[in-house]
């Protein structure tokens, strides 16, 4: 315990140092942004980033995309809220009763509520990871190869639990992703595979170009096939700060949404967009006058909204215990620190303290920022939705081809862009989720590694991967939450949740 | 029969079928040339080959099932903001190694401005000239990327 603090103290130290402070709030005001903006989620913005942050340091560089993720959840309230449209797909619920509160004249005390509960929470699941964090990737330094690929498998199982629609085609997206990560060297031997030819693909697939295009641009353009909305806000705001009463209303809301968020972020397959659905249905659940709900409940706002943070920090906890993505914005963080000769997994908390602690450190500070840029400076934020999508747009193309091109001061890595950009297109018109194939994408190559070194220990014995008690463990978790997700009655409930 | 569900074969299922089927072939042409190995001493083409044949699995059951059944109908493609933005970037690719930073963002800006109905151009060219002068200064003079500004 003494230690956690010990090390916490250590990362404050990180963290506060001024260039760090200064990508904090730099992450912090992006996040903002694209969350207050329709149309721009985190997962394209932290891939238009990512190659921006090639020239800082990986402490620098994962602090402020984390600002950029979390930060989003408190911008992407303040759209649900004041015009009833949710900035990101995890404050789609705070819409329902946020928006009534604002036709009510209730609207500062909505986005206040939003704002302080996502700070509690933010800041409680911050606490969770400092204290799991150690002792989980103690337990995966345990693992070897077979236990690995079965985590991985694990990892790839929950990208299917995350994706709206078919389970079959989520799991086809996959090991589509899986095949795209095995362009370039082989490991073992240096031989060139699947690179036909082509001397810029020896060295794999550019990750950059293929978020890029397939999140980034396929967005921007579809994006672009309807008439633009134009959002006029007739909302006055008043005081910040809500009333004590209501703060006694939705304490307990804010606790329950963080205990869920803090739970559903940690397991596979849970997330920030799913823990605040569960969260609006639980307040819904415990309320003793259903009928509030839909008509200006200030615990529909409190719940969700202290869910969603709760979870988007708590995500990292696989990420930097185990090296296992859980979402598609945990997959890029991977390729992020990838990209910064980081390896993700067990190593990254002895290896690499000042980077776990620094960014524990740093959330802490980011959602206390997060707090003040969102409360006092809103009119500025609901301003910005002012600024129309034909400007917007051509904006975010340039940086985006810039972004591409300096990654490796290659045209080729512009034109890999394009084709994934089309992809990612087609594959929208399909009903096919890109976010499970890129997390296919991600594990692509430690898959193969560790399947090819378990079937080397084991002497080519397949059987390997059920003896070991870890490697079993994993993997009956995998095929039960496959086999969840296949039963109709869970289906269903799924398919609900994602239309509510 | 006319449904709004996709008819029979023109359906998402049948297409994404065929979109997997099409790119486990083609990962299979180049796998040949990779020596496979047994699973004791793995090649180069083991694992791909497995990926691409379960690929092709199921690609083959989606592309069957389309066929048999019906299914969600294809979202309509919108050819204009497709083609003029994939078409900005390819633009921007092949000007700015030899035209320079300014006159890539320049074009890329000027194709870009067609993708939209809603565009004007008085803006589309205000936008573009202050996206050029801000990249200068941003990604040249302070990030430093090696790239020449003008040709």
């Amino acid at each position: 315990m003494t230690d956690v603090f010990a090390q916490l103290g250590h990362g404050f130290a990180v963290a506060a140092t001024p260039i760090n402070l200064f990508f904090c709030l730099v992450g912090a005001i992006f996040g903002t942004l694209i969350g207050v903006l329709p149309g721009l989620g985190p997962v394209a913005t932290i891939s238009l980033l990512l190659p921006a942050t090639y020239a800082l340091s990986p402490v620098s560089a994962i602090i402020m995309l984390a600002g950029i993720y979390y930060g989003a959840q408190y911008g992407g309230s303040t759209t649900a809220i004041l015009v009833n449209i949710p900035g990101e797909s995890t404050s789609v619920v705070t819409a329902i009763d946020g928006y009534k509160m604002a036709q009510q004249g209730r609207a500062s005390e909505a986005l206040a509520i939003a704002a302080i509960g996502s700070f509690i929470a933010g800041c409680i699941g911050t606490v969770v990871i400092a204290l799991l964090g150690p002792p989980l990737a103690l337990m995966t330094q345990q693992f070897a190869s077979p236990d690995y690929f079965s985590l991985m498998v694990l990892g790839l199982v929950s990208a299917v639990v995350l994706a709206n629609g078919s389970a079959f085609r989520a799991i086809a997206m996959i090991f589509l992703g899986l095949l795209l990560g095995m362009v370039g060297m082989d490991l073992n031997t240096g031989e060139a595979r699947m690179t036909f030819g082509l001397v810029e693909l020896s060295d794999g697939i550019n990750f950059v170009a293929l978020v890029m295009g397939l999140f980034g641009v396929a967005e921007v353009i579809s994006n672009l096939e309807g008439a633009s909305v134009r959002i006029v806000n007739q909302m006055r705001i008043g005081t910040i700060w809500p009333s004590f009463s209501a703060l006694r209303g939705a304490w307990g809301a804010v606790l329950r949404g963080t205990a869920l968020g803090t739970l559903f972020g940690i397991l596979p397959g849970g997330g920030a967009t799913i823990a605040s659905f569960s969260a609006y249905a639980l307040e819904k659940r415990v309320a003793k006058d259903r009928s509030r709900f839909g008509n200006g409940a200030i615990e529909g706002v409190a719940g969700p909204e202290s869910a969603n943070n709760a979870a988007a920090q708590t995500s990292f906890v696989p990420l930097l215990t185990m090296g296992i993505p859980t979402s598609a914005t945990m997959a890029l963080m991977v390729g992020a620190l990838t990209l910064h000769g980081i390896a993700p997994g067990p190593m990254i908390i002895s290896r690499q303290p000042d980077l776990f602690w620094g960014l524990i450190a740093s959330m802490f500070l980011g959602n206390a920022m997060l707090v003040i840029i969102n409360l006092p400076m809103i009119g500025i934020w609901v301003r910005l939705l002012a600024v129309p999508y034909r400007l917007l747009y051509l904006v975010i193309v340039v940086i985006c081809a810039i972004g591409v091109y300096s990654v490796n001061n290659s045209s080729f890595d512009v034109y890999m862009t394009v084709g994934f950009s089309l992809l990612g297109y087609v594959l929208r018109k399909l009903d096919a989720e890109p976010a499970p194939l890129l997390m296919g994408f991600v594990l692509g190559p430690m898959v193969e590694e560790n399947f090819r070194r378990s079937l080397i220990t084991s002497h080519g014995d397949p059987m390997v991967f059920l003896q070991r008690p870890i490697s079993l463990a994993l993997l009956l978790i995998s095929a039960a939450l496959l086999i969840s997700i296949m039963m109709p009655a869970i289906r269903q409930r799924r398919v609900e949740v994602f239309q509510e | 029969m006319r449904s709004p569900a996709g008819r029979r074969g023109h359906n998402t299922d049948f297409y994404s079928g065929l979109l997997l089927v099409a790119v486990a072939t083609v990962a299979l042409l180049y796998i040949r040339t990779l020596s496979v190995g047994t699973v004791l001493e793995m090649g180069p083409g083991y694992f791909p080959l497995g990926l691409a044949l379960v690929l092709l699995g199921m690609g083959l059951c989606l592309a069957v099932k389309g066929l048999l059944a019906e299914g969600n109908p294809i979202g309509s493609f919108h050819l204009r903001p497709l083609i003029c933005v994939l078409l900005s970037f390819t633009a921007f690719g092949v000007l700015v190694e030899r035209a320079g930073l300014i006159i890539a963002i320049l074009a890329q800006v000027a194709i870009a401005h067609f993708a939209s109905v809603e565009t004007r151009w008085q803006q589309s060219l205000v936008s573009g000239v202050l996206l050029a002068a801000a990249s200068a200064v941003i990604f040249v003079w302070l990030l430093k990327i090696p790239v020449d500004l003008l040709p």
